[in-house]
């Protein structure tokens, strides 16, 4: 379990992180949404300890990271899968991590098959591909069998094949019972990873919801109808008990009325119909909509 | 995911640090900077050593006898960059390239990082400083033996003497890996080593007293000092010498711990 509570970071002027709390539960892929600059990997840093909050605190599983002894066997973090010595090799580079918190090479094996990357462990990593590092991260991330897991931009850069292994494997490690936590700048990306989402923007919590929520509660549905008659047909959706909503051009916006029900209804009245088209907006319109207000900080900043 | 946690009270403090160890010794054996590093460290002063000991036993109408120990200690200061950088490299790179996140989320204890680091590489280039030591002793007493100006390990004073000349590469390469935690930076880092190393000697030149008085501080005649078999006498007593030689690593180690901790990566 994560907790953040009432955090707040800044370095000189700038607020990166401006009050925010969230908790992280188990058994969950929860998503970290929000546009590039809102605070997601400072709040990831300061989780880690890496970062001193200005005030306010963070916390995994009741204890604050700089207090944990042996880290590893309880969070495990792929921040940036480029953090490497070019020079090592993928298995002295996992062993010198593992050393540091008394993890067996066994270990340091196991991980290495389990992300594919046995027969390149004794490659130097200047040779490796970005998918190649992102594995080796997730990798160094397992080593101690932690229950909280923590991942930064973790599709970044990958191909199609690349993606789909990591969306899995996210899955799998939530399906165990652990704590994910994984952010990211894409709705697109998380809507098909994430059951719940944590959405911020400047700093600040947007949304902390389930996906299926944000799709019911945010994804606009409605019925655009053209007619000649449109005040007549208005007044007949009304007294149906939906909602019309003038639009641009003399159109009408319906909501609570279905596009065949509309129909039925005017041909039960003789009102022709130029129009009837029903509309939804993604998950991803939802999700611009949420963080307008940080995007237009992040244009004019 | 079901084994138990280990709590601080499960894991007891030497455990903790051997881990430590272990980590920081695997990745000093790790990269190549580091047999590179060491090799000029310790071909460079043996060669050295060798050349002015030919050089000095070659010399015309030489009735004056120098401290046949001079010509070991000298070359030794010319390994000083080579054990220098690799002190600097053990933290600058770690920065340089992100990768100090990644250990300083496995140890959270930061200062615990520092002292791992500089005892790696302290033990290292204590070992390969007395190498060098008792290897250029041996290289120049072999070749001023030969026109009587030499010593034996058996007089009393040397034994001491060339065993705090292997002090020499360990002081500043401990000193480079705090002025990397320091610095952050490689170039910086190997700068501001140069800098705390051969400033300080040249102000030594300056006027009666202030050249002395300074000179006593710096740690090249401070090291000159710890291993002569005559003492300067301008400078501090061969004991104090050798604690100011100690002071340089110390306190830049202790400026990097102080620092370590308050700093965000």
């Amino acid at each position: 379990m994560i907790e953040v509570d009432h955090l707040v970071k800044r370095f000189g002027a700038v607020t990166a992180v401006d009050g925010l709390s969230f908790t992280v539960r188990p058994g969950h892929v929860t998503g970290f949404l929000g546009p590039n600059g809102a605070g997601k990997t400072t709040t990831m840093r300061v989780i880690l300890g890496l970062d001193a909050p200005t005030s306010g605190h963070a916390r995994v599983n009741h204890q604050s990271y700089t207090e944990l002894i042996r880290p590893l066997h309880q969070v495990g973090a792929l921040l940036d899968a480029t953090a490497l010595h070019p020079g090592r090799t993928a298995q002295t580079h996992l062993a010198s991590i593992a050393q540091s918190n008394g993890i067996k090479q066994s270990r340091v094996t196991e991980m290495l098959r389990l992300t594919g990357l046995e027969s390149v462990a004794n490659r130097r990593l200047k040779g490796f591909s970005l998918g190649m590092k992102q594995r080796l991260g997730i990798a160094v991330a397992l080593l101690g069998d932690p229950p909280v897991l923590m991942f930064d931009e973790p599709v970044n850069g990958l191909d199609t094949e690349g993606i789909a292994w990591i969306r899995q494997f996210l899955r799998a490690l939530a399906a165990d019972g652990r704590t994910v936590l994984v952010s990211s700048h894409l709705m697109s990306e998380m809507a098909q990873t994430a059951d719940r989402l944590i959405i911020i923007g400047r700093g600040r919590l947007i949304a902390d919801t389930t996906t299926a929520q944000l799709i019911e509660s945010s994804t606009r549905k409605d019925v655009l109808v053209r007619s000649p008659q449109a005040a007549e047909l208005a007044d007949l959706i009304k007294d149906r008990g939906a909602t019309v909503t003038p639009q641009d051009g003399g159109a009408l916006a319906v909501t609570g009325l279905d596009a065949p029900a509309i129909g039925d209804l005017a041909a039960e009245h003789g009102i022709s119909l130029h129009a009837l088209i029903p509309r939804s907006a993604s998950l991803e319109q939802a999700y611009l909509d949420l963080t307008e207000e940080a995007a237009d900080f992040r244009a004019a900043s | 995911m079901t084994a138990p946690v280990p709590s601080a009270a499960s894991v007891p403090l030497a455990a903790r640090a051997r881990d430590i160890l272990a980590s920081e010794w695997t990745k000093l054996r790790s990269v190549r900077s580091t047999y590179w590093t060491l090799l000029v460290a310790v071909a460079t002063p043996v060669a050295i050593s060798a050349l002015v000991a030919v050089a000095l036993a070659h010399a015309p109408g030489k009735s004056t006898p120098v401290d046949p120990l001079l010509p070991g200690l000298i070359s030794q200061e010319y390994g000083v960059l080579a054990v220098g950088v690799l002190g600097v490299l053990a933290f600058s790179t770690e920065y340089g390239t992100g990768l100090i996140r990644v250990t300083f989320a496995a140890v959270p204890h930061r200062r615990a990082v520092l002292a791992g680091k500089a005892a790696v590489i302290g033990a290292l280039t204590l070992a390969a400083g007395e190498v060098v030591a008792f290897a250029s002793f041996a290289l120049v007493q072999a070749v001023l033996s030969g026109k009587h100006l030499g010593v034996s390990l058996s007089r009393p004073g040397v034994p001491g003497a060339v065993l705090a000349d292997g002090l020499l590469l360990f002081v500043v390469a401990t000193m480079g890996v705090g002025l990397g935690a320091i610095v952050r930076h490689t170039a910086g880092g190997i700068a501001a080593l140069v800098g705390l190393i051969f400033l300080p000697a040249i102000l030594g030149v300056l006027p009666a007293p202030w050249g002395n008085r300074i000179a006593r501080f710096t740690l090249l005649d401070a090291a000159r000092q710890v291993t002569a078999l005559h003492p300067a006498t301008n400078l501090f007593a061969p004991a104090l010498s050798l604690l100011v030689l100690l002071a340089w690593p110390a306190l830049t180690l202790l400026a990097a711990a102080l620092l370590i901790t308050r700093r965000d990566t």
